[in-house]
């Protein structure tokens, strides 16, 4: 049965430099590595050291206070390096891998022994494959916790963020993989989970009619599974729903498949600064320069791993996560604007606000930089933050009560219903840094909760 | 490369670390960012952001003000030939309006940007740009004879008292040029009601001549004992378009209705002024007027038997509804409570008017006391909204 949610609240960025369809297959790489400088809630306790002879899925590093948070090595070979960044946090752990890897063998599931296994044993096979992170647990998107039956599980399709891979490239020719993965995840929560797609992407899914459970339209972040859960729950025992991405559902379904630790990923390279923006089938923890090489505008540009809004500036030489499906290129853009900007009609000047010319214009794409278009100002309330807000929170209310130390009051105006979607900072003409602030107060939270 | 980008550039070591001026570098980068925008980029996600500033946000209300400007120059001059007896040429009345509002902008500028700079470099921010919006709103509400050291002192107390010693632009609960505005309405009196304050009068003359009436519409309007209010306008000269053109001695700007409408319709489009307060603010209004016309009887004052429309026409109506409720800084957050804020200040303008005998006009005040309870006009509708929401707290 698909229903439909309509008209969720957001924004889409105009934002040139859209992947093409057309997937395109990199060369192996030489390194590869698990990242861990830019997980959240995770204390990382090294498993191994430099010049340890590793296979594929063999433990690196795991969570110091969650022991099921494992991350195992995406590939075969020795430990080339182990990167520490500010206060000897672990970066990421470089392998350079052997032109024939080996394997670390897990236990194969059939199809058939799926539905008669025990859910304990289900849980224990994805941990030890280092497969459990994947799957999330709302309202702070940490690693879900096994030992809870969640309410509701999602698993999201597509993203409208600029620029993650479309499921209709990805699922191509894996749809059965998905069911797969769908069967083992309604043996996890003891329901069957609700599949989502934007209305577009599932209408260019065929294959997958019967498979999506709901249809999204509105703007970004319609696709998000915590604005899915803030729209339709009805009681606040369904705040800890469990959610998993498409791609990620596959990781899982392949490693119970095949018993070994799936290496495979396909990933975009997107925006402005990219010359041949694209999908690309390579392998989880590629190096970013195999990415970017040959493929960058020439200037300065800012890699940002992740979605253009909440993703993270990642050196040159970084390699991309596990959770990181896209790698978005920005120009910088710092250089002063035009000679008394501000007073011109600025029908070139894209904004969510009506203050240009541009608004009363058709839609446009435009090549976005990372200016930050103005100075750091008191919030005057506009009120635009609290018109794109998805989960109506009233962010220019709620990050004053957080910069005053009111918990509590923070709380209650949702703060653990935001998806931290960045809409808020985006389109604050003030600059205020709302995202930041109302993350760190989550992290805050959590660390206090733990 | 543009002459002035040379000119910071040549200039920027002074005021950099180690340099002369270091002390003044605030200074300096508030100057330089007037010309062009600061070249600083994003640290956080989201990486890219929106092109609209609070600069961009503040001029459009000052390009909506222009044209007030314009009119008022030719008011100001209009009027003072009309009282002077002198002929109605154009270029002649456009220089005794310059003559007159030129120098009260000049000091009102000169005087705030003294202010704002002065608090900003201590506090070493960036200057808000809230100040040229309140400096070009402020002359407006003025009388054309407002002596300049008036002016001066007004803009202070606006600006200091009504916005810095809170934190600056966003961190007041006043409309800064209002405050500064009733600052001078209390404090000289004599310098900003009555009848003659309101025309500027030739050199060498102390009255005007017999056919003029130097009396506001409302001020008329106070004086009507018995019959129609409406009668008595157009016998003193003010027809309905004249009210509506606002041709007639009264502050610089604010007479107007006409470019305050299209004002106000420019400002919603462009998205800085909140239609629910404009329109809360009319309905305010015209639900008092209406209400004072229900119990209006040949016994009780005219003023009850006013059309409600033309209370929207005379005084600082339009030109307050426009421009000074619709600050979002004093208004209410709340979409919901500016109804009612909006509301409230039409109600409370048309009860000022017809029933305390000392104020003409209320408009301002009213606004000034409006901001005093949108706060906790907001709190109501949060508390409301934030108990139809499913509690998420662990």
């Amino acid at each position: 049965m698909v229903s439909t949610l309509h008209h969720i609240k957001g924004y889409n960025l105009k934002l040139s430099g859209k992947p093409s369809a057309v997937l395109e297959d990199l060369p192996l790489p030489k390194q590869v590595a698990a990242v861990a400088g830019r997980l959240r809630f995770v204390k990382p306790r090294l498993a191994v050291k430099v010049g340890d002879r590793v296979k594929v899925g063999s433990l690196l590093f795991a969570d110091k206070r969650r022991p099921e948070v494992q991350f195992r090595s995406p590939g075969g070979g020795t430990v080339s390096a182990v990167n520490f960044g500010p206060r000897r946090r672990l970066q990421e752990v470089v392998i350079t891998v052997d032109l024939e890897e080996a394997f670390e063998e897990f236990p194969r599931i059939s199809g058939a022994e799926l539905d008669s296994i025990d859910r304990a044993r289900l849980i224990e096979l994805i941990v030890a494959g280092g497969l459990w992170p994947l799957i999330r647990e709302l309202p702070f998107r940490d690693a879900a916790r096994p030992e809870n039956l969640p309410p509701a599980v999602f698993v999201y399709l597509d993203s409208l963020e600029p620029f993650h891979p479309l499921p209709q490239v990805y699922l191509q020719g894996r749809e059965d993989l998905l069911q797969f993965g769908l069967r083992v995840l309604h043996v996890l929560a003891g329901a069957p989970a609700l599949v989502t797609a934007c209305r577009d992407n599932a209408q260019a899914l065929n294959g997958l009619k019967e498979v999506i459970g709901r249809r999204l339209t509105g703007r970004y972040p319609a696709h998000d599974p915590g604005v899915v859960l803030y729209r339709t729950k009805t009681s606040a025992d369904q705040n800890h729903a469990w959610y998993i991405e498409g791609q990620d559902l596959l990781l899982i379904a392949e490693f119970l498949q095949t018993g070994r630790f799936p290496t495979g990923r396909i990933v975009t390279l997107a925006g402005p600064a990219a010359t041949r923006p694209g999908h690309f089938r390579t392998r989880i923890g590629v190096p970013l320069a195999a990415l970017t090489d040959g493929r960058t505008a020439a200037g300065e540009v800012r890699l940002v791993a992740g979605g253009v809004l909440t993703g993270n500036p990642t050196p040159r030489d970084s390699y991309l996560g596990l959770f990181e499906k896209a790698l978005v290129l920005l120009a910088e853009g710092n250089t002063s604007g035009d000679f008394l900007g501000w007073t011109l009609p600025g029908a070139q000047t894209p904004s969510y606000s009506r203050a240009f010319l541009s608004s009363f214009r058709r839609p446009r794409e435009f090549p976005l930089d990372c200016n930050r278009h103005g100075g750091l100002r008191a919030c005057i309330q506009c009120n635009f933050c609290t018109q794109v807000c998805p989960v109506d929170i009233l962010p220019q209310l709620t990050y004053k009560a957080i910069l005053a130390g009111e918990v509590e009051e923070s709380l209650d105006h949702g703060l653990l219903d935001c998806v931290e979607c960045g809409l808020c900072s985006l389109v604050c003409p003030s600059k205020i840094e709302l995202l930041k602030i109302l993350r760190q107060a989550r992290e805050q939270f959590y660390e206090e909760m733990i | 490369m543009n002459p002035v980008k040379r000119l910071f550039d040549s200039q920027r070591h002074r005021f950099a670390k180690g340099g002369r001026f270091e002390k003044y570098f605030f200074l300096f980068e508030n100057i330089e960012s007037v010309f062009f925008a600061p070249a600083a980029v994003t640290t956080a996600s989201p990486h890219v952001r929106d092109s609209l500033d609070v600069k961009r946000f503040m001029f459009l209300v000052i390009v909506a003000l222009l044209p007030h400007y314009a009119f008022g120059i030719f008011n100001v001059g209009y009027q003072s030939h009309r009282a002077s007896g002198l002929p109605l040429d154009f270029w002649p009345m456009v220089w005794v309006g310059l003559k007159t509002v030129v120098p009260m902008v000049v000091v009102t500028y000169a005087v705030g940007y003294f202010w704002e700079a002065l608090f900003a470099t201590v506090r070493r921010h960036e200057i808000s740009e809230g100040l040229f919006v309140t400096c070009a709103l402020f002359p407006l509400t003025l009388p054309p004879t407002q002596p300049l050291w008036q002016v001066a002192l007004g803009i202070s107390f606006g600006i200091v008292i009504g916005k810095e010693i809170f934190g600056g632009t966003g961190r007041n609960f006043l409309n800064p040029a209002l405050t500064g505005r009733a600052f001078l309405y209390f404090a000289y009196p004599a310098q900003t009601s009555g009848d003659a304050v309101w025309t500027v009068l030739a050199a060498g003359r102390t009255a005007p001549v017999d056919a003029f009436t130097g009396a506001t519409p409302l001020a008329v309007a106070q004086a009507v004992e018995s019959g129609s209010i409406v009668q008595v306008w157009s016998e003193a000269g003010y027809s309905l378009s004249t009210l509506f053109f606002g041709l007639y001695p009264d502050s610089i700007g604010a007479s107007c209705t006409l470019l305050c409408i299209l004002g106000a319709l420019f400002l919603i489009t462009v998205g800085v002024a909140d239609y629910r307060i404009i329109c809360g603010d009319i309905l305010g209004f015209l639900a008092a007027g209406t209400l004072l016309n229900l119990v209006a009887s040949p016994t009780t004052s005219p003023y009850l038997g006013l059309n409600p429309f033309y209370h929207l026409l005379v005084g600082g109506a339009a030109f307050g509804i426009a421009y000074m409720t619709t600050d979002p800084v004093s208004a209410p957050a709340m979409p919901g409570v500016r109804w009612v804020y909006g509301f409230m200040i039409g109600m409370l303008t048309v009860l000022i008017r017809a029933f305390n005998p000392a104020f003409p006009e209320g408009i301002g005040i009213v606004i000034l006391f409006m901001n005093c309870f949108a706060p906790l006009l907001d709190e109501i509708q949060l508390k409301a909204r934030l108990k139809k929401r499913i509690p998420n707290v662990q």
